[in-house]
């Protein structure tokens, strides 16, 4: 009996810890409809930053609590709402998602660059762990009555504001019709403003509580993932109802600490359960939550602009990238190709969102988590021979793609039937089962007669590829196989953009309402196109690992996931040139930059913490870059296309790159520079191009009114004249003539010039 | 046997009425106008027959068969079609791949032949679409968009056509056209529900009227029965008059 009170009152605690963070959540969600992936950073930055004050600095907890929870959570909500949520309101979903989780990510960045990672951190209960009540037997700490206290407290006083107060009233009002409300005199963004600023301060509560119930030491990754296992109660509360996400949230708390404390002890995944229930407990709330009501949108255009290409345009495209790369394996270090081979391969994987995310509109946050059910498939399928002639054959790699589109159907299922947000979260959870759960089966288990491990002893090594005579060890024809492979894969992703499924596709994401009632199944063609996405991550996350030689859970993180679906988005995810763009950003860049300023930091010791700051540096502008998606939603390499659409008309221009290009080719072929100059004038000089053409041929390459603006630009207005040199004769007339006075005579000859153009103009007439 | 039924259709919203026990019936071959003074309950009786909103209570028979409880999916591979009166176009196609589409969900989710380009062509040419066919049609007046939207739904080969109103946005020529081609619709043998503002368009196309009012339905028959009943004058007019 103590025993079950015990567990009892950790549950309630766990589960109130639960239902500050959820509320939080659904607060900012519907006000401002946008959810907030970066509300769990926001809690992992606020109990690194008690930690900072209390511990570190030596504040009173009770001052540094008030600092972090009541002033700084707060102010950090107002600052997101302000300068990034407010530009949200006319983007595609994607979007919305992305912003918040480049926000995350940058988050993280932060805290490692400001918290080094290596070091340990604990955290103590507030009002430390020897204060306590007696509780029928139980010994129950200060905080942890704290915890329950407040969540009874908080879901009392957001009742009350909901149901008595103005604000709440104007808040519910903000999800029904921000127009209306506008209408009526309220202030919409002020409202979506204070509720961000509540939420933000809920997450920095809950941040600061739950660290010492999980356990008290501070870890980055691990805090701000906590969001997820609150997920489902949110959802529970179809992430509109309060008092159902308190409810589920209780449950869950509940729930996870009974199953930690009575399952049996000889069964030892009890514990990685126990880390994966929640998003368990999410899949099972997807089940039963009822059908979304369709209903019509209010329609009004995004801001995204796809371009969609021709089957034609695609394959010279196709064709041209794997002539380059055919260049560039020509000239870069052996020491490039892996990297070279490790974008391709993310490439790859990012492809996936093409037609799910860029065309159908759904959104996918785990793609590596599928990868690693293919690698799975393919590692127990697939390998042939031992030691150095060891192969993955066609068979592993067939079954690990097929299985993955199948998992990735169940998966989405349950989430179909509702709004895209809810897959989202749906493949969020998903991809922390896989790495709680699928990847800890590192001991062989019994299953269906088989003896077998799925993630033997927590390393899987998968040796390259052998496909018929096309043999992979060699670096290079692995490279080669891969840009094909990429080109095809892209060819074929615009050519089903073509055809009337793609139509389909596009005709759901800009209207479910409409496609629904011309006889489409939106659930069927969601479902299709998912289990297609998830094939193509699942043949790249194979790839992935082959290439990689070993992987283990360190390659299937998701913030890893995270970040390639963002930068994905920001290369343009309705486009293959964006996967490619996402792909090299993580594949190569990432790994190029990091290893560069560690290498760096090495050869000068001196500057070691320098380097290491341009490191961090690098890791918050990629989130920034994310978090700049919002001026650009349709993508970089869309802005790049459009600015070479004028050359088409400039002819000289192109031709004259395309002559510097291959210059600065041969120059690095024949070895004047290494391959970072090759990369860098490249960059620039396909940055640069548009701008040269502008300059260097302004008539072929602009609108008439860009034209004219850039005319008036060269000529000096009237009130400037005379101001970097005395006036000629001609000007002084003309400006007699402007300003209306009696013009002074001109030289004769001078005057016939002046008159022949003031007839031929016609506009000024000269006082009589 | 009428070509849709709908037997004591009431939908509330928590404590709002919004269609209060309607029945009534359309037939094929016909022009069937819905009026009503805004909020009457039109475009969620609407809403009912197509499968968006579930009725707190009473049935919906097709062709006497009962689709109360069908998919908006389902219905559509019955027979029934509808525009928006908030348009819902494909914002990111074209007016000619607005149209298509709707072919390649048919093609896609029935058994059979479609021929889904010479379907488009034909409709668009019907409409009198075919010279704009291949602009943006988030570039096309609001007006010609509501004609793309029934294009589109004539796409699926239906034979209950529901107009949400169809004529706002036209021009008065514009609308004397579509007067017109939904008259010839209608002597193919598809039945149309019009709910419509245009009471000129309505009286000249339809042969019943039923008129709402705060979700009841408070007259049904002939254009002439319609101007007639006192209780459609007070519901549109005002309600001083009658009770003084």
């Amino acid at each position: 009996m103590d025993l079950f009170l015990t567990y009892t009152i950790l549950g309630l605690v766990l589960g109130s810890v639960y239902a500050i963070a959820a509320s939080g959540l659904v607060l900012t969600y519907t006000t401002s409809g946008i959810f907030n992936f970066a509300h769990g950073a926001q809690a992992m930055l606020a109990a690194f930053l008690y930690w900072q004050f209390k511990v570190a600095w030596g504040m009173p907890t009770l001052v540094a609590f008030v600092l972090v929870v009541c002033v700084i959570g707060p102010l950090l909500g107002i600052v997101l709402y302000n300068v990034l949520m407010k530009g949200l309101r006319d983007v595609e979903e994607v979007t919305k998602v992305v912003v918040t989780v480049a926000v995350l990510l940058g988050m993280v960045a932060l805290s490692q660059w400001i918290w080094d990672p290596t070091q340990a951190r604990k955290m103590d209960m507030l009002f430390g762990s020897s204060t306590s009540i007696d509780v029928f037997g139980v010994v129950v700490r200060y905080h942890e009555l704290l915890c329950v206290v407040s969540a009874i407290a908080l879901a009392v006083a957001l009742r009350l504001v909901f149901t008595r107060t103005r604000l709440g009233v104007t808040m519910r009002a903000v999800v029904d019709d921000p127009d209306l409300l506008r209408l009526n005199g309220y202030n919409p963004e002020r409202i979506a403003m204070s509720s961000w600023a509540l939420g933000s301060g809920l997450a920095a509560f809950a941040g600061v509580l739950v660290t010492p119930v999980a356990g008290g030491s501070l870890e980055a990754n691990t805090l701000t993932l906590l969001v997820i296992d609150t997920f489902a109660a949110a959802m529970f509360g179809r992430l509109r109802s309060i008092p159902r996400t308190f409810a589920c949230a209780i449950a869950l708390g509940l729930v996870v600490t009974y199953a930690g404390g009575y399952a049996p002890t000889q069964w030892d995944w009890v514990s990685n359960f126990k880390a994966a229930l929640p998003m368990v407990v999410l899949f099972l709330v997807l089940l039963v939550l009822p059908q979304d009501r369709l209903r019509g949108t209010s329609q009004t255009r995004t801001r995204e602009r796809a371009r969609v290409p021709s089957v034609r345009q695609a394959a010279v495209w196709g064709l041209a990238f794997v002539a380059i790369m055919y260049l560039i394996l020509q000239v870069a270090s052996p020491i490039m190709v892996g990297p070279l081979i490790a974008a391709l391969v993310f490439a790859v994987i990012a492809l996936s969102l093409v037609p799910l995310t860029g065309y159908a509109g759904e959104i996918n946050l785990a793609p590596l988590s599928f990868g690693a059910i293919g690698v799975i498939v393919a590692f127990h399928t697939g390998i042939v021979g031992t030691g150095l002639a060891a192969r993955l054959n066609w068979v592993g790699i067939v079954a690990g793609t097929i299985v993955t589109a199948l998992v990735g159907g169940l998966v989405a299922l349950p989430a179909l039937r509702l709004r895209g947000l809810y897959l989202a979260l749906g493949t969020m959870a998903f991809g922390g089962i896989v790495s709680t759960l699928v990847i800890k089966e590192i001991q062989p288990r019994h299953w269906f007669g088989l003896d077998i491990a799925l993630f033997p002893a927590g390393i899987l090594v998968v040796p390259p590829p052998k496909i018929g005579p096309l043999d992979m060890a060699k670096e290079s024809t692995f490279l080669m196989t891969l840009a094909v492979l990429f080109a095809v894969l892209g060819i074929g992703i615009v050519a089903l953009r073509n055809t009337g499924y793609g139509r389909r596709l596009a005709a759901m994401k800009d209207s479910p309402a409409a496609t629904a009632m011309l006889g489409q199944s939106l659930v069927k063609l969601k479902l299709s196109v998912f289990m297609l996405s998830a094939g193509i991550a699942g043949l790249g996350g194979i790839l992935m690992a082959s290439t990689a030689g070993s992987v283990s859970a360190e390659n299937f993180l998701i913030v890893v996931s995270l970040s390639l679906v963002m930068l994905t988005v920001v290369g343009g995810v309705s486009h293959v040139s964006g996967a490619l763009f996402g792909g090299v950003m993580v594949g190569l860049v990432f790994t190029l930059i990091s290893g560069t300023f560690s290498g760096l930091a090495i050869e000068h010791p001196e500057f070691e913490s320098l380097f290491g700051s341009f490191a961090h540096l690098f890791a918050i502008a990629v989130a920034l870059m994310g978090i700049g998606v919002n001026q650009n939603p349709t993508g970089v390499v869309h802005q790049i296309c459009e600015s070479y659409r004028p050359l088409r008309n400039a002819r000289p221009v192109l031709y004259a790159g395309g002559a510097v290009a291959a210059g600065v080719y041969v120059l690095n072929y024949v070895g004047v520079y290494g391959d970072w100059w090759l990369a860098i004038l490249m960059f620039c000089g396909v940055l640069l191009l548009p701008i040269v053409g502008r300059i260097w041929m302004p008539e072929r390459m602009m609108t008439p009114a860009e034209l004219a603006e850039h005319e008036a630009r060269r000529t000096p207005p009237p009130e400037l004249m005379g101001l970097d040199q005395p006036l000629s004769d001609t000007e002084r007339f003309e400006l007699d003539l402007l300003l209306g006075l009696p013009p002074r005579p001109l030289p004769l000859q001078e005057f016939a010039e002046e008159l022949e153009q003031l007839t031929g103009k016609d506009e000024v007439h000269a006082p009589a | 046997m009428p070509l849709l039924e709908t037997q004591g259709v009431t939908v509330r919203f928590g404590g709002n009425t919004a269609v209060d026990d309607v029945s009534l019936s359309i037939e094929p071959g016909s022009v069937t106008g819905l009026i009503g003074p805004n909020g009457a309950g039109k475009t969620t009786l609407f809403n009912t027959v197509t499968g968006m909103q579930r009725p707190t209570s009473g049935r919906v028979f097709l062709d006497g068969r009962d689709i109360t409880r069908k998919a908006p999916a389902k219905r559509a591979h019955l027979g029934v079609a509808r525009t928006f009166q908030r348009l819902e176009l494909f914002l990111s196609l074209s007016v000619r791949d607005n149209v298509r589409v709707a072919g390649d969900i048919v093609k896609a989710s029935r058994r059979g032949a479609y021929d889904v380009n010479g379907e488009t062509d034909r409709l668009l040419e019907l409409t009198g679409l075919a010279s704009i066919a291949d602009l943006e049609v988030s570039s096309i007046p609001t007006g010609r968009a509501r004609v793309v939207e029934v294009a589109r739904a004539l796409m699926t080969h239906p034979r209950l056509l529901l107009l949400d109103e169809p004529a706002s946005g036209q021009t008065e020529h514009e609308t004397e056209e579509f007067a017109v081609m939904l008259r010839g619709l209608a002597d193919t043998g598809l039945g149309i529900c019009l709910v419509e503002h245009d009471l000129p368009l309505v009286m000249q196309l339809c042969a019943t009227i039923h008129v709402l009012d705060q979700g009841r339905l408070i007259a049904s028959g002939t254009p002439a029965e319609v101007q007639a009943s006192p209780e459609v004058i007070a519901a549109y007019i005002g309600n001083e008059e009658v009770t003084a």
